[in-house]
């Protein structure tokens, strides 16, 4: 129990701290997230057009997210040198593979009667992948966000070891000098993060209505 | 009666790396006209009716759609203007039915405000009430969505609609329904339809004419009657030995009335100088033209007065829907030999007898 106080007391002393590391961490996280979105959905867009293709894509971006965390941050040092960049890079390909293969399954997914009928009513490519295809797809390409999201909260600590700061360095601080309050300072404000924001993505989807009338 | 021609097959074919499922295919649609294409699966029917707005290619040969290659139009434009309806239905499950409806109309960025009107008159068109507009299809079942099928087929008005099996995934009692709206639907709409289906009955009641394929080929082509007296063995056999009954049943009575049998109102002095063109009784009528019943001339006196317990009273004529079939099961079953009908009015039309029936086979069939 005394540990237990102690530990709010410990954390309530070190507030400013954690909530300017936790303000960066999230930054870092979200632009990690939303430029993994960017880049591979369109890159899931593109190769569901070919089955083969797609099917090396994917091979590809499972591969790059066998590669551990800190070898991939180790990478990217020569090139992008210290700080948040390396972190954010390694958050990207973290996130092609979950994002990339629910892209290309939510679009090969769609039923083909469906797809005939646009296209028996005059859908050009074009408007069947924004009126048919994107939309349909949407409930599996939001899954595989929300995933993405709890997975680069967690990941993002890691950049505590280029110099990205973030709650990893409370983490990082606390197991070198083997004090549990800072590891748990630097813990509990991360899984609430990731849980935070794969609510709040739960909650947008809902507002957007992205699965209405499909499932 | 000439009628312009609407569709166009000039000995079409399509080939599949070495397969030809569709070999040498060629009829012509008049505009309005109903074409059933059927056959034995893997045919080559529905790959027939898919070239025609290019959702499959063709290898050779020419389609014209009002008179134009279709190879020379824009295939997207080709598809806005012709109306599809599917087996699988594919309504979009994430669009309301309002927005499935408008689906061309979306496509061609028609105002918001004609789409709506468009899609509630549609929805009304096809028998379903208006605040279904704003459900999801899946709130719907099969039959529902089938008509909304159709409605976003109209949605564009266009002059021709293709619908393959349409009516092959739902019930056979909601299909029967949704046939007979077809039809009902199709005297005010006037389109020209192609529709595929492997079930011979929904060809009959369907189909102006009707096209029977085999392995890539149109093996047959003609109405009903003319496929149920065909020669060729293969046709015969498709379409069954009691495919005449099936095709009596889609033909009203209407079309073997007999009307050259005297009638007198009730009440009425008979002329005995009056023709009998060769009948042995004359039938009565009341004032307004509704059928009473029949009385011998035996029965009738010197003075042409007509006692009105000489009248012999039958049941009630029957109504002008009343197909072949029908009519002569009732006389079977009946034990009788002629059958007075009426139209919507009560207005005695005529009578159907066998032998009138029996014309009907003789006149149409005979080759």
């Amino acid at each position: 129990m005394e540990s237990v106080v102690n530990f709010f007391q410990y954390f309530w002393d070190i507030r400013e701290t954690v909530t300017a590391m936790a303000g960066r961490h999230a930054w870092m996280s979200l632009f990690g997230v939303l430029l993994g979105t960017f880049t591979a959905v369109p890159m899931g867009i593109f190769v569901s057009r070919n089955k083969r293709v797609s099917g090396y894509a994917i091979d590809l971006a499972g591969m790059l997210y066998t590669i551990p965390s800190l070898a991939v941050l180790g990478f990217f040092l020569p090139f992008l040198g210290l700080g948040w960049m390396p972190t954010i890079a390694a958050l990207v390909i973290y996130s092609w593979l979950p994002i990339l293969r629910n892209t290309v399954t939510g679009i090969v997914g769609v039923d083909a009667s469906i797809k005939e009928a646009a296209r028996g009513m005059g859908a050009t490519s074009f408007q069947m992948l924004v009126r048919v295809e994107l939309p349909l797809a949407m409930p599996v390409i939001m899954a595989a966000i929300r995933t993405v999201t709890v997975l680069t909260v967690g990941i993002t600590t890691m950049g505590a070891l280029v110099g990205a700061g973030g709650m990893g360095d409370l983490i990082f601080q606390g197991i070198s000098m083997m004090d549990n309050n800072l590891i748990l300072a630097g813990t509990i404000p991360v899984a609430t993060m990731a849980l935070l924001f794969d609510q709040l993505l739960g909650l947008l989807e809902r507002r957007l209505k992205v699965s209405a009338g499909i499932t | 009666m000439t009628r312009e021609i609407s569709v166009e097959l000039r000995n079409v074919d399509k080939v599949y790396d070495t397969a030809k499922v569709v070999d040498g295919v060629s009829f012509s649609i008049k505009k309005g006209e109903v074409l059933v294409l059927i056959g034995p699966s893997g045919c080559g029917k529905t790959t027939t009716l898919k070239m025609i707005n290019q959702i499959i290619p063709h290898t050779a040969g020419n389609i014209l759609v009002n008179g134009e290659d279709v190879t020379k139009l824009d295939p997207v434009e080709l598809r806005r203007s012709i109306g599809y309806v599917i087996q699988y239905i594919g309504l979009l499950p994430h669009l309301t039915i309002e927005e499935n409806i408008n689906f061309v109309l979306q496509l061609t960025k028609r105002p918001k405000k004609e789409q709506q009107e468009r899609a509630l008159e549609l929805i009304e068109t096809v028998g379903l009430p208006a605040d279904y507009l704003k459900r999801f299809p899946r709130a719907l079942s099969g039959g529902q969505q089938q008509r909304v099928g159709v409605a976003r087929a109209l949605a564009a008005d266009p002059a021709i609609l293709l619908m393959d099996e349409p009516f092959g995934a739902v019930d056979p009692l909601t299909r029967e329904q949704l046939q007979n709206e077809l039809m009902r639907l199709q005297e005010t709409i006037k389109k020209t339809i192609v529709f595929v289906t492997h079930d011979m009955q929904e060809a009959f009641k369907i189909g102006d004419r009707i096209g029977i394929m085999k392995e890539g080929k149109l093996v047959a082509m003609g109405s009903s009657m003319e496929l149920v007296n065909s020669d060729d063995e293969f046709v015969r056999d498709f379409i069954g030995r009691g495919a005449l009954f099936d095709v009596l049943d889609t033909i009203s009575v209407t079309r073997v009335l007999r009307k050259d049998i005297p009638t007198i109102r009730e009440g009425e002095h008979f002329d005995k100088e009056s023709k009998m063109n060769g009948w042995d009784n004359i039938l009565v009528l009341d004032e307004r033209d509704a059928f009473l019943g029949y009385v011998s001339i035996e029965n009738i006196d010197a003075s042409g007065k007509i006692s009105g317990d000489a009248v012999q009273r039958v049941a009630d004529a029957f109504p002008a829907e009343l197909s072949i079939k029908k009519a002569i099961e009732e006389m079977l079953y009946g034990g009788r030999t002629w059958l007075p009908v009426a139209g919507d009015d009560r207005v005695f039309k005529g009578i159907v007898t066998f032998d009138s029936c029996a014309g009907l086979l003789s006149k149409e069939g005979g080759s």
